[in-house]
């Protein structure tokens, strides 16, 4: 057990680790800082905000102490009061960041080209994609943060009005001429998570993709009618399993 | 945050003489009490900052007691969760089973389900919002009470007309369009207002089994 000679102490967090995916892919909204913070604040930081997402998906957000945070990213307690307030502000902090990146992901699926249907089959497809290959992010963003303090509640509550406010694109077109209520979107919306959060509590993150067609029909029923979301829904299981590259 | 000593809050205790009652009696009610004080305490505090000795301050009982009941915070909560859950369920089937006909037994049961989580706020609070901060098990928990209405969204599909060619999930997403039209209300402490959400939840759990234009007729039919 060697680690490699170059290695620098730390411990290397596991290889799937879905906020340090992002952090390592450099996609964080950068030059938020105007002031150049010297780089080892910076990546303790990151150390910092992966060990809480890490531990949270563990242990869940209230059984997390700031002494598992420290441990698991290998930063001294003193540290982390430099950086963060508490552990409110970390794991809202944490949310911010995986946060940004994963909608970045969703509305990049957006087109005004496409038919609405069709984005909606791609956006779902690449969200759920996105959370079964983050199975830490999947875990914070869908089921701690909406219990786990009010930055991140603000959080939670701010990435679903933007997957509302693309799915309710749908009512500018509608097939059946009913006025539906105005709340039938977020009311698919979250139909549709209900559905990912209880499989994600079911140990089945990895095979979220499978949801599709679920997923499909419950957010295109209350606009294009039981017949054409069916057929969505239907078109949506071919799709339903993962192209390769 | 401790409440002050302040006010006092009337609570119920057994009657006086009560070492003449029988042991598993004045165990009941200790069970009871405690129940209720960790109702009354999780509400007001919040799950995560209430600790144990909230709860045997506000149920009147010694620790020794409350760790001879349940081995920590956790179980407690799920003991008090699980009683909620029963009585909802019980008064959202009585209401649907009154009724005949699956959009009018639907209309029914989630009515009943607003009216008993408006009656009592705090409840409504820590059924739908609290819970979600109590740990892995009591989600885990929370997602076993949605799927005990599972029967009642199933006769949906014996109702529509092609119920059989419905996505296999159908159910458990109307359930969680309900919960989350619920819980949104709460969440913004609207908990008292939740019977005039009516039309939108029926309209919610109808529409994945009979399509919009048919789930607003059914809305709009006698209020």
């Amino acid at each position: 057990m060697t680690p490699p000679s170059s290695s620098p102490g730390n411990a290397s967090p596991a290889p799937n680790d879905d906020l340090g995916t992002v952090l390592e892919q450099e996609r964080l909204p950068a030059g938020i800082d105007d002031l150049p913070e010297p780089l080892v604040e910076h990546s303790q930081r990151e150390r910092l905000l992966n060990a809480m997402a890490r531990s949270c998906a563990k242990k869940g957000y209230g059984a997390t102490t700031i002494a598992d945070v420290c441990e698991g990213a290998g930063v001294s307690r003193a540290t982390f009061y430099e950086l963060f307030k508490d552990k409110e502000d970390c794991f809202g902090a944490s949310m911010e960041l995986a946060l940004a990146d994963a909608m970045g992901r969703i509305v990049a699926v957006y087109s005004p080209d496409k038919p609405w249907a069709t984005m909606v089959r791609d956006a779902a497809a690449a969200f759920l994609d996105l959370l079964a290959s983050r199975p830490t992010f999947a875990r914070m963003a869908l089921v701690e943060a909406p219990s786990s303090g009010e930055r991140a509640f603000e959080l939670y509550a701010s990435g679903k009005r933007v997957l509302q406010s693309l799915l309710e694109r749908g009512r500018d077109d509608p097939v059946e001429e009913v006025a539906i209520p105005s709340s039938a979107g977020r009311a698919a919306l979250s139909a549709a998570e209900s559905l990912i959060v209880g499989q994600i509590l079911a140990g089945n993150t990895a095979r979220l993709r499978e949801l599709l067609p679920d997923v499909v029909y419950i957010t295109t029923v209350p606009y294009l009618g039981q017949e054409e979301a069916l057929r969505q829904s239907h078109a949506a299981e071919k799709a339903a399993v993962p192209a390769d590259g | 945050m401790a409440a002050a000593g302040g006010q006092k809050r009337e609570r119920w205790r057994p009657p006086r003489g009560r070492h003449r009652l029988p042991p598993e009696v004045i165990a009941r009610s200790q069970r009871e009490r405690l129940l209720e004080a960790a109702v009354r305490v999780v509400a007001e505090k919040g799950y995560t900052a209430t600790t144990v000795a909230d709860l045997t301050r506000e149920a009147g009982i010694s620790r020794t007691t409350f760790y001879a009941m349940f081995d920590d915070k956790e179980g407690c909560f799920l003991a008090a969760y699980d009683g909620i859950v029963d009585v909802l369920v019980r008064r959202v089937t009585a209401a649907y089973e009154a009724e005949e006909g699956w959009p009018s037994r639907a209309r029914a049961g989630l009515a009943a389900l607003l009216e008993a989580l408006a009656e009592e706020p705090e409840i409504a609070r820590l059924a739908m919002v609290e819970v979600g901060a109590a740990g892995p098990t009591a989600q885990r928990r929370y997602r076993a009470a949605l799927q005990r209405l599972t029967p009642f969204f199933d006769e949906g599909r014996d109702f529509a007309p092609g119920g059989r060619n419905l996505p296999a999930n159908t159910s458990r997403m109307a359930i969680g369009a309900v919960a989350g039209l619920i819980s949104d209300e709460v969440t913004e402490g609207r908990a008292e207002y939740l019977p005039s959400l009516l039309s939108e939840v029926l309209f919610a759990t109808l529409v994945p089994y009979i399509g919009p234009a048919a789930a607003t007729r059914e809305v709009g039919v006698t209020k």
